[in-house]
This record gives C-alpha cells, structure tokens and sequence, in this order.
C-alpha cells in the first residue's frame, strides 16, 4: 500500500510558523531568534531530508526484509494505524533514551541540541548521520511484529510533525491534562536544558507518559529557567562542524584512548573518559548537589 | 523530496534568515561583570567565579574562578563558555586583547577596551598558586 509522506504536507506550515515565532520573538524578546543560527538550523534539516532521501531506501528494504519473518499478519485497518502510532512513540523513546546515552547514537543526534536557542527552527535541525549511527535499528521490532515498513514511515511522519510545535518558548504550559499525557513545549525545553537539574530527561516524543513510567520525567521549574544547547557548546555556526564534531572526537579518542578502553568511547554516554578526567551528566549533576547542600 | 522541493526549501531558508536579520533579532551583549560570572557558573561545571572582566561592547569577558578562567564570548544571542588553565595565552590587538582558546573553530577572542595588564592582575591570582 503506498501511503502519502505527511512530512512533505507539513513544510509550508513549518516555514509560516517559524515565520510568525519571529514576528513574536521581534514584539516580546529579540533574543529568541538568531539570524546565523536560524540559518544554521535550517540548512542542517535541509541537509538531513537529502541525507534521508539518499539512505531512507536502504533503511526501508532493509526494514522491508525482516518484515518478512512478521510474526503477525497486520493490516491497513484504521485501529492498527493507532496501535502503530503508539508503539512507534515507544521506539522512539528508546532510540532518543539510548542517543543521549550512547556516544555512538549521541555523535548523529547532538545536531539537533547543539543551538543555545529554542525555536521552532530548532525543531529542523536534524541529523545527517542517522542512517550511519544504525538508528533505525530501534523501529526494527515493530516489521518484526508485522506492521508494515509503510504503515511505519508515515506514523513516523506524524510523530516528527507532532514535535515540530513543541520546540518554542512562546506556550508556556498547556492544559492540566494535556500536560500529563502528552509531550509539550515544557516537558521538552527540560529536555533541551543544559541545567544539571534537567540533563537526561524527557526523552518522549508524542507521549510524556513514557518517561513517567520509566523514571525520566522531570517538570520544568519557574525558578529555574532552562538554559539550551549541549554542556560544551559549539561557539560556531559552522554548518559541517555542527554536523560531524561528536564524531570527529569519536575518531580522535579512538585513535588515542589505550585498547583497553577504545569500546568505552563509542558505547559509554557522551563526555565519559578511561581517566575520569571529563564531565558526563552524572559528575556534572553530582557537583551541582554538593553545591547546592552547601548554600 | 525532489528538486522543486529542494530548491523551494533553500530558498525559504534564505528568505527566513533574511527576515531574522532585517527585524535585527538575535541583538544581545554581556551586560556587566555579574551578568558574566553568573554565566561562567552556569556554564561550568563546579566553576566558583570571583573576578571578572568584560570587554566595552558586551562581546566577551573574562572570569576568574577557582584555579581555572572561564573565557566568555557573545555567540549570536546567547554566549559560549570555555574553561582555560593559566597563564593565558594574550595578544595586544587593536583596541584590546585577544584571548587564544587554543580551539580553531571557537576561535580567539577579543575583549575591547581590555589592557594586557589587566587580565594579567585577574590572573595573577591562580598563576601565584
């Protein structure tokens, strides 16, 4: 069955909006916005959908080949497009749980953390590396299960356009319920935040209720304005430095890091050394608690 | 995606970053020396800021903190932190100095207004240790 990309549908409303986020930044705080990093951000999601165009054939035969040993028959029936909808969201809170884990997933996915700004732009500013890093490894159950490859692609679709519209500082919380349920602009600006009291957190996509069951939920503080970008930020717009730095110093460390501990550079999570002598989340919120026992 | 697409989407990207610039969004400075240590400790993990010096346009700073020095600079609307081990590495530039990071794609950094002698005295503190 061959079912539309909703993602090409929705480019012009991503380009109206981001549009009118500016004219909002422009009235409330031109801070918002940044012309070189807006810039930045969208040639790096432009760079990505041909990055996707060029790999997403292999992604999908080879989806396509395990689909084959399905273990159940599903079909194109409305109510398994829900239940694909759903469990996909659940991939893709491991897959995102294990790219901020892993420095082997996390060298593709800190593209997309690696603006000090929260916009709409930011939404765009998406991998080139994901066929590379193997990260559609993650949606590999579901053919096994026997959704079909295509009826994935567009639930995928939806999913990447529902998180279009929760990347922006202008919503400030929605809705009680709305909250608890699903993933919003501040479930995911906790998520994007470099405060220690928010790094690993907020790992969903559509559903927020995967990080509350799983222990990941963290909500977002008045008294603790979320500070974007990654714990070393770039300080360049550079669009090929954005792209590849994380494996740049995958390769470097590998290159110098003692046999014993090369393994340790591509699977441990971002920033771990064989000498201890860097910051992972875990030293970085450790001497923010010591901090904060002390004032 | 094809090539009406691909050409659609660069030249929406060209549009969008124009009209980010001619609305002049993304204008930020570094306010004073506070606004600057209040940064570097945000910035850095465990870093405890004591003195600081910012340059005249707001575009960078220099922070003395506990045994390393956080180097400020102004990265569109927001600013980019590095932590250096002193002696730092300084030139005299042309209405300032100029801070080598040691990082090609970070780059030096020129605070304005800023005298080699006075990120010496800022220094001198942990250079002394």
């Amino acid at each position: 069955m061959k079912l539309p990309d909703p993602v090409s549908y929705a480019v012009p409303a991503f380009v109206l909006l981001v549009l009118a986020e500016m004219l909002v930044a422009w009235a409330r705080d031109r801070k918002r916005y940044e012309p070189k990093d807006t810039l930045t951000s969208l040639a790096l999601g432009t760079g990505s959908t041909v990055a996707g165009v060029l790999t997403g054939g292999f992604a999908y035969a080879i989806a396509l080949w395990f689909w084959q040993f399905r273990l159940f028959e599903i079909g194109y029936a409305w109510y398994w497009f829900v239940v694909a909808f759903v469990l996909d969201d659940l991939a893709y809170y491991v897959f995102h749980r294990s790219a901020h884990r892993v420095r082997w997933f996390w060298a593709s996915h800190v593209i997309h953390h690696s603006s000090q700004h929260y916009n709409l732009s930011t939404a765009l500013r998406q991998t080139w590396t994901g066929f590379f890093s193997l990260s559609f490894l993650f949606r590999l159950p579901l053919a096994i299960i026997g959704f079909p490859p295509a009826m994935l692609l567009f639930v995928g679709g939806i999913n990447l356009i529902y998180q279009f519209w929760i990347h922006t500082e202008v919503i400030g919380r929605m809705p009680r319920w709305f909250e608890a349920v699903m993933n919003t602009p501040s479930h995911h600006r906790v998520h994007h935040a470099t405060n220690p009291r928010y790094l690993d957190s907020n790992y969903a996509g559509v559903f927020i209720v995967w990080d509350r069951m799983l222990g990941t939920f963290v909500p977002e503080r008045d008294d603790d304005r979320p500070r974007y970008g990654i714990v070393r930020n770039l300080g360049s717009f550079n669009l090929l430095w954005a792209a590849f730095h994380e494996w740049i110093g995958i390769a470097r460390d590998l290159w110098s890091a003692p046999w014993r501990a090369k393994l340790g550079y591509l699977v441990m999570p971002p920033g771990w050394s064989h000498d201890g002598s860097r910051d992972t989340s875990e030293t970085i919120k450790a001497r923010w608690r010591e901090r904060q026992e002390k004032t | 995606m094809n090539w009406v697409q691909l050409g659609g989407s660069v030249v929406a990207i060209l549009v969008l970053a124009g009209i980010a610039r001619m609305l002049r969004l993304g204008e930020s400075r570094i306010a004073s020396a506070a606004d600057a240590r209040r940064i570097a400790e945000e910035s850095l993990a465990g870093f405890e800021a004591r003195h600081a010096i910012v340059g005249t346009d707001g575009c960078a700073a220099l922070v003395a903190g506990n045994g390393t020095i956080a180097v400020l600079k102004r990265h569109g609307a927001q600013v980019a932190v590095r932590r250096l081990t002193p002696p730092l590495r300084v030139r005299e530039a042309v209405e300032g100095v100029t801070v080598e990071t040691g990082e090609r794609l970070f780059g030096a950094v020129t605070l304005l207004g800023v005298l080699p002698v006075d990120v010496q005295t800022l220094e001198a503190p942990l250079t002394l240790m």
